[in-house]
């Protein structure tokens, strides 16, 4: 074979063919794409590709084909710590190979890698509430991941909140975060996630709604559970409603003191404030 | 001692290490003796998160020098300019010392294997890393580094030794070479050759940089795994380098396992011992 030109690309298409291949270099080599590009290696792999004294061709391929899987399992791994928790390492593994393979990388960085991986348990998993839990943990642990990478805006300070007066309501937007996440969640996946992280072994628990927000203060990542109004209010004002548009719209249909409902909205404002999940005004 | 300059007066940093996330708050709470940090490009592109948070101070305090895994040399894919962008970005910001990457191609098709699969050495395949080369530098305005890397496979189709592609490529295309010695005796291993006289082979005048690291023997092949300390063999290779080139830069990589950083300040001091004495040191 030259490997001058095209033939330098039907090289390399075919290596990486082979050894992307889900189940090996051997499966790799026998696989329809493989033998397009270079027929003959199928059945002659050493027409292509050297054996050494200790390895054949196809083993020496076989190195290739499974750091591939080895590396990005191990970046998965590192992002999805709970979620593996939960499946069990091997399942989760499988769960991963089946995932990259579906999805090989397309970017020269690996922090997207694995940014379907949720939906992609969601579709694939079967029903129960071990993997309902484990979709809900890993749209969080993705969350984290995006947030981690996400760029820095400075927080809005408490003086600037103190500072929008209530004749101001019906006009002012307030600019959220760009390192947020707000997460509608099956289970309270918050919780059994602090449970693995200190150290104990939950059950898995029954289906509950929660409503989770994840978010970048500084450098840190931090994820917290808000109340069901609370965080409609908060999805309502990240979407860019007028604040006192989102609060009719998320609380203010409920029979409440007026008083009551200060008390909340400055004990979720103040709560929100200290994430840092405003930026500005707009 | 007398030292071989090489082809762009590139200063020898001296000693240093992978910069990894496991060290930053050590490093910025303490300011560890360490003549100079590498960076893996990529782990700093397209975040403004807590990497890169650290490694503005560290650039603050050390010498950075930017040593990628995905730039594709070798691949037949169009070259991405966008990301060429991005380095000179972050090149600019932590005013590295240089950039570089490896001899190599990580996919093809737009897809990434995110590994360093090996090109045929092939008189065309030579003619395309060649002319690659050249655009690369030409739009980063400055000599790219590229390492030697370690391989598993041998093509069929090769013509010449690796040793003699990696000769032919950097004289051909003028780039600078990282002469990753440990991958020398790895793909030596690997392919039953002579790691002397791949050295030999070699043009010093184009080395600016020599990486040591750690592998793992399986017996019937070695693996790149940079998993431990530096083998007795692989530093009889650096001191043999040492001797060509009288003092380059020099970096200990540690990815895996990767111990608290005394361990690996101890470690890359054993260059030392074949530096001590010998040439004198540019200025960084």
């Amino acid at each position: 074979m030259k490997a001058d030109g095209a033939d330098l690309q039907t090289l390399e298409c075919w290596m990486q063919a082979v050894v992307m291949h889900p189940e090996g270099a051997d499966a790799g080599l026998r696989s329809r794409p493989a033998r397009r590009l270079v027929p003959q290696a199928a059945s002659d792999p050493e027409s292509v590709v050297l054996p050494s004294k200790a390895l054949t061709s196809v083993e020496r391929l076989d190195i290739y084909a499974h750091m591939y899987f080895a590396r990005l399992l191990e970046v998965m791994e590192a992002e999805y710590p709970t979620t593996r928790q939960i499946l069990g390492a091997h399942e989760f593994a499988v769960a991963c190979r089946r995932f990259i393979a579906r999805n090989p990388s397309r970017s020269r960085t690996l922090g997207g890698l694995s940014a379907k991986f949720p939906d992609f348990l969601a579709r694939s998993l079967s029903r129960g509430h071990r993997n309902g839990l484990a979709i809900d943990v890993a749209r969080i642990e993705r969350a984290m991941e995006d947030v981690f990478d996400e760029r820095r805006a400075e927080p809005m300070t408490a003086a600037q909140f103190a500072a929008i007066g209530a004749d101001q309501w019906d006009k002012v937007r307030l600019s959220v975060n760009p390192a947020l996440r707000l997460l509608k969640l099956r289970y309270p996946a918050n919780d059994y996630m602090n449970a693995v992280r200190g150290g104990r072994k939950p059950r898995i628990p029954r289906p509950r709604a929660t409503f989770a927000i994840v978010y970048r203060r500084g450098y840190s990542v931090f994820r917290r559970d808000q109340e069901p109004e609370q965080f409609k209010l908060l999805s309502a004002l990240a979407a860019g409603r007028v604040l006192a548009v989102a609060v009719r719209a998320s609380i203010g249909g409920r029979s409440r003191s007026a008083d009551r409902l200060a008390a909340k909205l400055g004990a979720w404002f103040r709560e929100w404030a200290a994430a840092g999940v405003f930026t500005g005004t707009r | 001692m007398n030292v071989l300059p090489n082809r762009w007066n590139l200063p020898d940093l001296g000693l240093g290490v992978g910069l990894r996330s496991q060290h930053f708050r050590q490093i910025t709470e303490r300011w560890p003796a360490m003549d100079w940090f590498e960076i893996i490009s990529e782990n700093f592109i397209d975040t403004e998160g807590r990497p890169l948070y650290f490694l503005d101070q560290i650039a603050e305090r050390y010498p950075i020098a930017m040593h990628g895994v995905c730039l594709s040399v070798g691949s037949t894919d169009p070259i991405d300019f966008e990301f060429l962008d991005k380095l000179k970005a972050l090149s600019k910001r932590v005013r590295a010392k240089w950039l570089g990457d490896h001899i190599c191609w990580t996919g093809v098709a737009g897809l990434n294997g995110h590994d360093l699969y090996p090109v045929p050495y092939t008189e065309e395949g030579l003619r395309h890393m060649v002319s690659r080369v050249k655009i690369i530098q030409d739009y980063l305005e400055q000599p790219l580094v590229l390492e030697n890397p370690s391989t598993y496979l041998t093509f069929a189709a090769s013509s010449m030794p690796e040793e003699e592609f990696i000769a032919r490529l950097a004289v051909e295309a003028d780039c600078a070479l990282l002469l990753d010695v440990n991958n020398v005796y790895v793909t030596c291993r690997n392919h039953d050759l002579d790691p002397v006289a791949y050295l030999d082979a070699i043009p010093y005048e184009h080395v600016v940089q020599v990486h040591l690291a750690g592998h793992t023997d399986n017996g019937t092949h070695c693996i790149d795994t940079h998993d431990g300390r530096v083998i007795d063999e692989v530093w009889q290779l650096y001191a043999r380098v040492h001797e060509r080139t009288g003092g380059r830069a020099t970096l200990l990589e540690w990815d895996a396992n990767i111990p608290k950083f005394s361990v690996l300040q101890q470690e890359v001091r054993k260059a030392e011992r074949f530096r001590n004495g010998a040439a004198k040191r540019v200025a960084a």
